[in-house]
């Protein structure tokens, strides 16, 4: 495969025609989209918890909490209403539901799922512990007899043990010091089990819970809210993937080396125009080989929707990318997605600056076809021959008026130490504070770059990072 | 990592002002229904200048007496470790009499639990438990009907439902036989017995 065939199919131009997407218009920016999704997400989050409180506020007469027994156990309830929640919120935000993945993008999903990871781990330990000490008062038994006294005399309370159990050691092992040293695999799995969690830790909410004993609108309420959270998994898990595969059915075209390091992999399929894909999205892509089936890896798209083929751009880092190599032209594919808000269509401001670090120009470079003209790129690389998809970006600079600037060198040489300094890039691109800055590349580089645009006094949210590590 | 720190902040710091909040025997004495549910959301600061005021004069009878009051205020919860740590230290003293059924739970702590008031069309009814464990000991009826022949069917429902050896002590629940001629007080008194017996659980 040659550049010359990419000229006019790489570029996103007028809506798509089923022809593959060319037409006479003008080259066109994508018009944006705001951050109300997400904060109506936000506002749905407060109700959720408010909501899932609000039985125990109603249900519990002001100042019948006496004695220190009374205090322990509502504060178990209402730390087992939340956690409940956050548990449901936890396996809702992993359920890759195309409207979380779009309005909230995978890296901020990650970190959210992080975080609240955390704090459910505190508020189902809280609740375990607030609650056998309050009852162990109640009943004048001693904290460990309780223990054998809620497992033996209490319905659904082993499973529950078992549940809680299990929600720490994913807890646990989610720490990321502890992460680390694990193998991925077994890292997995066990997050895995926390489905097992919810199907376990169901039944004692019920069978036990004060607020949820009682037949009413707040049982029926938390039963719908199950029924929704299983819904949307089978949805976003299942179904969709399901249908998007059937109906697109990708298999590899060609494979390409782009470096010595860096592979290209085209990909064709059918009705591939009717794909809702932005620049900067990326795919959840298993290859359906003997060796690759079984795992499923993130990759950006490499090159703009043009209705007749994909592009994956990758480096050759662990095993699994080393086997992409070798792919066989006619593999079939199985794609999740398009995901992420890393898109010309999530900025915030008319113009932007792109900052791209080796094989990070992947997404860039195919956002780089739906940004307006006047758009900036930086590009990163340690030594000339890491230089990606050099030509395509000649080109898009010429019929975009992008300005392209290649900075060779290592970290420490003087040439990138003076461009990515504040001062550097002011010098570079003047309206520095009046864009929006997209980043991917490297970890090292990537945090290096946003100190820098903090110091310049670009602001956060005029930040945006492709991250998938999860 | 710095959000998370503020997320579980927030939840114990949350926790801890609604078990506050209504904990303190100072709050209105509006059914809780009635609250606006923003309350939930805010944390109490109001709560320490509510339990300062003199407890203002309710129309009903009150069910929590003074001592227990002030009981709720001072363990301040933190439903931490501190709380945990406190009660496991205690806990081993009483090891001994420990090993024993719930249902058959030692005579430990007599908690009163008062019921709502309950309207008919004849006057309010509202009742108290003593329960010791999870062993309903006594029920008290604070206000019945009064006055001519609805005070006389409130004796009579009285006498049959109350008391340390009444049909609430020996059923154990709420499910009384309904006394004859006084449906509507008697399906009252069960109301807010059902209503005591569930705070009480």
């Amino acid at each position: 495969m040659t550049y010359q065939e990419l000229d006019a199919a790489g570029r996103r131009t007028g809506t798509p025609t089923p022809y593959g997407g060319r037409s006479a218009a003008p080259p066109l920016a994508l018009p944006r989209r705001g951050p109300a999704g997400r904060r109506t997400l936000g506002a749905l989050f407060w109700l959720g918890l408010a909501a899932a409180v609000l039985p125990w506020w109603l249900d519990t007469p002001p100042g019948s909490l006496a004695g220190p027994a009374d205090l322990l156990t509502a504060a178990g309830r209402i730390t087992g209403l939340v956690a409940g929640y956050l548990l449901l919120v936890q396996v809702l935000l992993m359920s890759r539901l195309g409207v979380l993945e779009r309005l909230l993008g995978g890296e901020r999903i990650s970190r959210l799922h992080r975080d609240l990871g955390a704090t459910l781990l505190v508020a189902v330990l809280a609740h375990l512990a607030l609650l056998v000490v309050g009852y162990a008062q109640v009943e004048g038994n001693s904290v460990l007899a309780e223990v054998g006294v809620l497992l033996t005399d209490y319905q659904d309370m082993v499973s529950a043990f078992v549940a809680a159990g299990i929600m720490v050691t994913v807890g646990v092992t989610g720490v990321r010091a502890i992460r680390r040293v694990l193998p991925y695999e077994l890292w997995y799995h066990l997050h895995l089990t926390s489905y097992l969690a919810l199907l376990l830790g169901y039944g004692h909410q019920f069978s036990n819970g004060a607020q949820l004993y009682e037949p009413g609108p707040v049982r029926t309420g938390w039963i719908a809210a199950y029924l929704a959270l299983v819904a949307a998994l089978l949805w976003g898990r299942l179904l969709r993937p399901l249908h998007f595969n059937l109906r697109h059915r990708l298999e590899v075209a060609d494979v390409v080396a782009e470096s010595t390091d860096t592979v290209s992999i085209y990909l064709t399929g059918r009705r591939l125009n009717q794909i809702d894909l932005l620049g900067g999205q990326y795919f959840r892509w298993r290859f359906l080989n003997a060796g690759g089936w079984w795992q499923s890896h993130p990759f950006s798209v490499s090159a703009a929707a043009n209705g007749r083929w994909l592009r994956l751009t990758v480096k050759v880092v662990g095993s699994h990318t080393a086997d992409l190599r070798d792919l066989e032209p006619g593999t079939r594919a199985w794609a999740e997605g398009p995901f992420g808000t890393f898109t010309a269509a999530h900025r915030t401001r008319e113009r932007a600056l792109l900052i791209a670090g080796g094989s990070g120009i992947a997404p860039l470079r195919a956002m780089l076809e739906e940004l307006p003209a006047g758009a900036a790129l930086i590009y990163r690389a340690r030594q000339p021959a890491d230089v990606l998809l050099h030509e395509e970006l000649e080109w898009i600079a010429r019929s975009r008026q992008t300005s392209v600037w290649y900075v060779i060198g290592s970290r420490d040489d003087p040439g990138p130490r003076q461009v990515m300094s504040p001062p550097g890039l002011r010098r570079l691109v003047p309206d520095l504070l009046r864009r929006d800055v997209y980043l991917c590349g490297p970890p090292g580089l990537v945090d290096h770059a946003v100190q820098v645009l903090r110091a310049a006094g670009v602001r956060r949210r005029n930040i945006h990072l492709a991250n998938f590590e999860l | 990592m710095r959000r998370a720190l503020f997320a579980i902040t927030g939840l114990a710091a949350g926790t801890t002002a609604l078990v506050v909040l209504k904990g303190s025997p100072a709050a209105t004495p509006v059914a809780a229904g009635e609250l606006p549910a923003g309350t939930v959301a805010v944390p109490g600061e109001s709560a320490p200048a509510n339990r300062a005021a003199t407890r203002p004069p309710s129309a009903r009878p009150s069910g929590t007496p003074a001592p227990k009051a002030s009981a709720s205020r001072t363990p301040r919860p933190k439903p931490t470790a501190s709380a945990t740590t406190k009660a496991t230290t205690s806990a081993p003293r009483r090891t001994t009499a420990a090993p024993r059924t719930t249902t058959a739970a030692p005579p430990a702590t007599n908690r009163k639990v008062t019921g709502p008031v309950v309207t008919n069309e004849f006057g309010n009814v509202q009742v108290q438990i003593t329960v010791s464990g999870t062993k309903i000991v006594n029920c008290v009826a604070l206000e019945l009907p009064s006055g001519g022949q609805s005070g006389q069917r409130s004796d009579r429902v009285d006498a049959a439902y109350s008391g340390t050896s009444g049909q609430v002590v020996q059923r154990q629940s709420a499910s009384l036989d309904t006394v004859s001629g006084a449906t509507y007080t008697s399906r009252s008194y069960q109301q807010s017995l059902q209503a005591a017996l569930d705070q009480a659980r």
